[in-house]
């Protein structure tokens, strides 16, 4: 628990970092504000679970090594999915 | 195995279209006729028995980069999207450099969302978020996401707007037709689903719901729900936070990493959308042929067997179903080789029908809508979408109308004449009419009083008032007092043998 919480600032720096790097948005389709909003902040969660998919999956598997390549291992479950 | 881009007219033609030996229109008639023209990559324009798709100098390479792919002869060959040929029309002056025109058969009827059911614009949905998949792993995206690009070929969903797909960013996580997807087919389902505003409303929605109108209408305890609180609670405080648009396109990702987000997102909308138009409807209707009183067993089965000898007599290649209910004669038309369109003012039983009709793969589609008021045209100079009858006029051999002129006598006042004008509109040859006599308990309940209006209404004055069109080819009295009536219109009697 005490890993997770510590996990939450990195996630919401990576959602303000998605926000920060904005740029003019090409669409035929209205891709709305708040809705694009909110895939910019789904985006940084689910980056955040990508990148520390490692340490989370330790986390739950503390008795066995983790594999040796990070692809395979199973992403976890994200606000998105 | 490939499909051939330039494939022979006869390879490609609808079955249900007019016959091929018809002069084509004039190019600028059907100009005048564009379907479709926001898009700036192209436009539509519909032939009685094709479609042809201009695509502009801007989009050319990218559209012939689309034609050419894997991706477009997957789509095709799974049936989840319309067929494309290149062809050069004589368009003259309709063209401009640059240009190109495809060749789609046409998919027939013509249905708009706002006549599905729940369930159809789940499946439409669906077909959307599969595409939108399939699309991201062979490094292209949907540039919109309307149920205007679906439409339902019998009860299987179809893509038909080949100009949607351009590549793909590989860096970029946003998916800009998101937006568009959630407005326009989620918010209806949830709006339809939680505050009971009817699907068919969203003819006066072009591009859906705004978050922040559903967020205003749902109860608080609502906007909290967790299926709903990004597309609708956030979106809508992300919304009303910003003084300006939010112009956001993501920093560069990792495109391995960028897919997976595309994917995760498309996973959630696809579980987002299942709980919106999920779950079974039921009404009074819906229920009809199983609590209905007033048809013992051997009258449902006298029925039953005129409508399956009409059909065997009559084999007709396209049969319009009025007041379908949940489709045991359209199921039945269907059976005997017919293409068929179903309509229901009852959304519940449509949907029944709709259910039965892509479980058993029958070409059946079945739209909600009512033919004493039926959808008009819509859009731009109301001429972006049909109206139900420009769609449905001439186009079947037969027409089913069981158990509904009542509802049309006494529920919407019509005169005798003016049904059998729209009856001989509708069927280029075939009429099978169950009358309901004033004696029936379905017609009694409805009078409600008015029998120096209705009461006196008879078999003969049927007949009477549907003289000037059609005259009656064989008829069978059942045990409950209704007849069946099979009625051939009189220039077509002229002109075909059965």
């Amino acid at each position: 628990m005490r890993f997770l919480l510590r996990l939450f600032p990195l996630i919401l720096i990576f959602a303000g970092a998605m926000l920060l790097f904005e740029r003019p948005a090409y669409a035929y389709a209205d891709p709305g504000t708040g809705l694009l909003a909110i895939q910019a902040v789904g985006s940084a969660l689910i980056a955040g679970g990508w990148y520390l998919r490692r340490k989370i999956y330790t986390l739950f598997h503390r008795d066995s090594a983790a594999p040796a390549e990070p692809q395979r291992l199973p992403v976890p479950k994200d606000s998105e999915g | 195995m490939t499909l051939p881009l330039i494939q022979p007219a006869a390879a490609s033609a609808d079955p249900h279209a007019a016959p091929p030996d018809q002069d084509p229109p004039p190019f600028s008639e059907l100009h005048a006729q564009q379907m479709t023209f926001r898009d700036p990559a192209g436009q539509l324009l519909l032939a009685p028995d094709h479609a042809l798709r201009r695509v502009r100098a801007i989009a050319a390479e990218e559209a012939h980069t689309f034609l050419d792919s894997a991706l477009r002869i997957d789509l095709e060959h799974s049936g989840d999207l319309v067929a494309s040929r290149i062809i050069e029309p004589d368009a003259g002056s309709f063209s401009s450099p640059g240009d190109f025109w495809l060749h789609h058969p046409r998919i027939e009827p013509i249905s708009y969302p706002w006549e599905w059911t729940a369930a159809q614009w789940g499946a439409a949905a669906e077909l959307t978020l599969r595409l939108a998949r399939k699309a991201i792993d062979a490094g292209w995206t949907l540039k919109d996401a309307t149920p205007l690009n679906v439409l339902f070929q019998g009860a299987r969903p179809i893509f038909v707007d080949v100009l949607s797909f351009e590549r793909r960013d590989p860096h970029s996580t946003v998916w800009l037709a998101y937006g568009q997807f959630v407005r326009t087919f989620l918010l209806p389902l949830v709006a339809a689903k939680h505050l009971g505003w009817s699907l068919a409303a969203t003819l006066l929605a072009r591009d859906g719901y705004e978050p922040g109108t559903l967020y205003r209408a749902l109860p608080r305890w609502r906007r909290l729900d967790p299926g709903l609180l990004d597309v609708i609670t956030l979106a809508a405080l992300f919304e009303g936070k910003s003084g300006k648009p939010r112009k956001a396109k993501p920093a560069k990702t990792n495109p391995e990493l960028a897919a997976h987000i595309l994917h995760k997102r498309l996973a959630r909308l696809g579980r987002q959308i299942r709980r919106a138009a999920g779950g079974t409807t039921s009404s009074d209707w819906s229920r009809y042929a199983q609590t209905a009183s007033h048809y013992l067993p051997p009258d449902v089965e006298q029925k039953q067997q005129f409508v399956r000898d009409a059909l065997e007599q009559c084999q007709p290649a396209r049969v319009l179903d009025i007041g379908a209910n949940t489709g045991t004669y359209s199921l039945m038309a269907a059976s005997a080789g017919a293409q068929v369109v179903s309509l229901d003012n009852d959304a519940a039983a449509v949907e029944q029908l709709w259910r039965a009709a892509a479980a058993s793969e029958k070409p059946v589609t079945a739209l909600v809508a009512n033919i004493a008021r039926p959808t008009p045209a819509a859009g731009w100079r109301n001429r972006e979408q049909l109206s139900l009858l420009d769609r449905l006029t001439g186009k079947f051999d037969m027409v089913l109308m069981l158990a509904v002129i009542h509802h049309l006598i006494l529920r919407e006042q019509l005169p005798l004449a003016h049904i059998g004008d729209l009856c001989a509109s509708l069927t280029r040859r075939w009429l099978v009419l169950e009358w309901v006599p004033p004696s029936d308990p379905m017609y009694q309940e409805w009078l409600r009083g008015r029998d120096h209006l209705y009461g006196h209404l008879s078999e003969d004055d049927l007949t009477q008032a549907f003289t000037p069109h059609f005259s009656v080819s064989s008829r069978k009295t059942l045990g409950n007092g209704r007849v069946l009536l099979l009625l051939e219109r009189r220039l077509a009697a002229a002109d075909a043998v059965c």
